[in-house]
């Protein structure tokens, strides 16, 4: 038969298509009960929730805790500038222990949705970090438009 | 606490090289355990083993990629020129048709009407009593080793052609041109000698008999493009003869644009690449004859890129069950009524070595 297919690659990728890969174990994993993959189920949301919530700490919570500490270290040393430099680093330090734990805490949620008998092949922390920060952008936007912005002299207290 | 964390544990996937690891160790265990492949080598059949010359391919691309919504030039005229220049011709004694093949069959069709006789030097081109037979000819074979001797005493009054093929299929032997002349004059002009002139280019240059086309009023000779040019796949061939019988023979639809094309290219370019794989034949010859010695095999002096080979100890049907044991496929000289030989066609230096490596285990 003649091949004229432009689709066909003339047998150049045989096989599963590429991001398909089946998770590989070191050995079968043992059979859960039903019992045990529900709590792991809980388990799993549990996890998810916590890790949630810890990237949410990173858009308001931390950088409002490190300004507050800056302003503290201008107060009691008399420098703007060292308050500023003291509460970036301290921004930055606590962001990466802040990505080391949520990565710790996706692994175990990725561990423990497979237990409760999911094919859990991808992490959930790329999606939570972008809707924790749309989130957070839209509760800034609603507090600094709405609250504290232009609103309140449209509408005066 | 130990047993729920190894519970967790083992839903740990493993890193990317611990599986790369893995599966190349499994793949490993896989081919050692695996039966060791051997490939077939096939030694039955005289198309050459190469693709054609690029340029031949590039000139019947060129040709695709022309006016392929009209008809193909129904005269073939490039061709014939060339052809024609080549063995020193007229052009109108030149037949270009769809293989040598068509252009016997054609011939057998226009002498042998009415059961004539055709007198085929035996062994010969094994098709050739088929195509005689198909269009109403009566083929004869005659034993003797291609020799005209045989065949010019058998020549009687229903006889409408003789043919003869040099170099031989399957014995590889070659006419001289004066033993060709000689069989045109013993035949009389009464009858066509028919000269398959297939594996001619195999033949050092000018040993060939083409250019007695303009001497002897009754011999047809037919060229093909499928041996030593390697263009099997294009199907085209000429025959060389008065211009009459040239006209005769002509195909009443004429061979695809981009076989002639092809053709067209081989024969004015193509003569270093018959150099080489006229040199190449000749060398697996010699090397095979070679590593032969001693052996129980021979095989007789041969112009073509294949051996009619024979052994003192041996039938051909050993001689072609103990290589197909091997996986050497070759053609048993039963095909032509012979049980002492095998015709072994010549391919490159490696297919030599394993010719040779399997004929040595042959005791």
């Amino acid at each position: 038969m003649a091949r004229n297919d432009p689709t066909d690659t003339g047998g150049l990728f045989i096989g599963r298509r590429p991001g398909t890969a089946r998770v590989h174990y070191a050995a079968e994993p043992d059979e859960a009960t039903a019992a045990r993959r529900r709590v792991d189920r809980g388990v799993a949301a549990f996890v998810l929730v916590v890790e949630t919530l810890v990237c949410l700490t990173l858009w308001g919570p931390q950088p409002t805790a490190w300004l507050w500490v800056g302003s503290q270290v201008d107060y009691h040393s008399g420098s703007v500038s060292f308050g500023i430099a003291v509460a970036f680093a301290g921004m930055i330090a606590s962001l990466m222990l802040t990505l080391v734990l949520a990565v710790r805490l996706d692994g175990i949620w990725k561990v423990v949705r497979r237990a409760a008998g999911y094919d859990q092949r991808e992490g959930a922390l790329p999606r939570i970090f972008m809707i924790t920060a749309i989130v957070a952008l839209l509760a800034f936007g609603f507090w600094f438009l709405i609250l504290e912005g232009p609103a309140p002299s449209l509408a005066p207290r | 606490m130990r047993r729920l964390f190894d519970h967790y544990r083992q839903y740990q996937e493993l890193p990317p090289e611990e599986v790369a690891r893995e599966l190349r160790e499994r793949r490993a265990e896989e081919r050692r355990r695996e039966l060791v492949f051997v490939p077939e080598l096939d030694l039955a059949r005289t198309a050459w083993h190469e693709p054609p010359h690029p340029e031949a391919v590039n000139a019947a691309t060129f040709a695709l990629r022309r006016r392929m919504n009209a008809y193909p030039d129904p005269g073939a005229r490039e061709v014939r020129e060339l052809a024609a220049r080549r063995h020193g011709l007229a052009p109108a004694q030149v037949a270009v048709g769809h293989g040598a093949a068509e252009l016997l069959q054609e011939a057998c069709a226009a002498l042998l009407a009415g059961g004539r006789e055709l007198l085929v030097a035996w062994p010969g081109w094994g098709p050739l009593p088929e195509l005689a037979r198909r269009v109403g000819g009566r083929p004869v074979p005659v034993p003797g080793e291609g020799g005209i001797g045989p065949l010019a005493e058998r020549v009687g009054p229903d006889t409408g052609a003789v043919a003869v093929c040099s170099p031989n299929d399957p014995t590889g032997a070659a006419l001289a041109p004066a033993d060709v002349r000689a069989l045109c004059e013993r035949v009389g002009e009464r009858v066509w000698v028919l000269l398959d002139e297939a594996l001619a280019d195999f033949l050092p240059p000018g040993e060939d008999a083409a250019g007695l086309v303009a001497e002897l009023p009754n011999l047809l000779v037919f060229r093909t493009f499928a041996k030593a040019h390697a263009m099997a796949g294009f199907r085209i061939g000429y025959v060389l003869g008065p211009a009459g019988m040239a006209e005769r023979l002509t195909p009443s639809f004429s061979v695809n644009a981009p076989a002639q094309a092809a053709a067209a290219w081989a024969l004015e370019l193509g003569d270093p690449v018959l150099a080489r794989r006229r040199a190449a034949a000749a060398r697996e010859r010699d090397r095979l004859a070679a590593t032969l010695q001693g052996s129980p095999l021979s095989f007789p002096p041969t112009a073509a890129p294949f051996v009619w080979l024979s052994s003192d100890a041996h039938a051909g049907r050993e001689i072609v069950e103990h290589l197909a044991a091997r996986r050497i496929k070759v053609a048993p000289g039963e095909q032509w009524g012979d049980e002492r030989h095998v015709r072994v066609t010549l391919r490159d230096p490696p297919a030599t070595d394993r010719l040779a490596a399997a004929l040595g285990e042959l005791r």
